[in-house]
């Protein structure tokens, strides 16, 4: 198969297009936020393998590491990881949804103004439901941290 | 120039929402471990090392980590495809990403033997 001819990049705006949430509304920056919190997950998971790799130099390596985690701002960095985890789950699962043709609504006749109806009140609530339980984990969260 | 990929990207997406699901029941069994005793407690060291002489638990440790690898490194490369597109890239992220997947599921499978051998 003959290959397709790279066109010029000068059209594309890399990163900063990708980072841009504006003009597309609720989806853009969902679609954001999924990246986002996966990729800010994955330095957690990263990090976290390494934390509990101390272990196995015994008792004062694993206690003296957990000193550094186990602070004000070890404690409010783990809400914002339990918030992460929870949007990008939930968030996921609307996704999987949406691949799979659930919830995208039937095609119509395009009228004005011309909303289109696969982003539906379905996938608006979805996105809804997935903050809402982001921020409940997180208030959870922060009673287990901080409550005792 | 043919394409020599071992799956299609369909197939790799299908893998990519089966370990997030399976990683979401995995990790909440590893934050209940966390949650049925008081949290501090948890924490402990004898405890921690008690957790790693249950087979089950190692099972539940090792899941995470290969579910998550996969899933985690399957999303950076994703997100790398979707900035560029063109043969060379597409070959340097899948044989960089699953580099970091493999040394980072093998730093972890480390881990798990040595403190079960403890």
């Amino acid at each position: 198969m003959k290959e397709i001819e790279q066109p010029s990049r000068n059209n594309l705006e890399g990163l900063k297009g990708w980072l841009n949430p504006s003009r597309y509304g609720w989806e853009r920056i969902s679609y954001w936020f999924q990246r986002l919190t996966g990729v800010f997950l994955l330095i957690y998971f990263i990090g976290h393998v390494y934390e509990t790799s101390t272990i196995v130099n015994g008792q004062n390596a694993w206690e003296s590491f957990l000193e550094l985690t186990q602070t004000v701002w070890g404690h409010l960095f783990l809400i914002l990881v339990i918030g992460a985890c929870t949007f990008h789950s939930a968030n996921g699962i609307r996704l999987i949804f949406t691949h799979s043709g659930i919830g995208l609504g039937t095609p119509g006749r395009p009228d004005y103004p011309y909303s289109p109806s696969s982003l539906n009140y379905r996938q608006k609530s979805g996105i809804w439901i997935a903050l809402i339980l982001a921020a409940a984990a997180m208030y959870y969260g922060f009673n287990i941290l901080f409550g005792e | 120039m043919e394409s020599h990929s071992i799956l299609k990207e369909s197939q790799i997406m299908k893998i990519h929402y089966v370990t997030g699901i399976a990683a979401i029941f995995v990790v909440a069994v590893h934050i209940l471990m966390r949650l049925i005793v008081p949290f501090e407690l948890s924490l402990e060291y004898d405890y921690i090392i008690s957790n790693y002489k249950n087979i089950f638990y190692v099972l539940i440790l090792e899941s995470i980590l290969v579910l998550v690898s996969v899933h985690g490194f399957n999303g950076i490369r994703i997100i790398l495809l979707e900035l560029r597109q063109n043969k060379a890239w597409e070959n340097m992220t899948t044989i960089v990403t699953i580099s970091a997947m493999i040394a980072l599921i093998a730093y972890g499978t480390r881990t798990i033997i040595l403190v079960n051998g403890l």
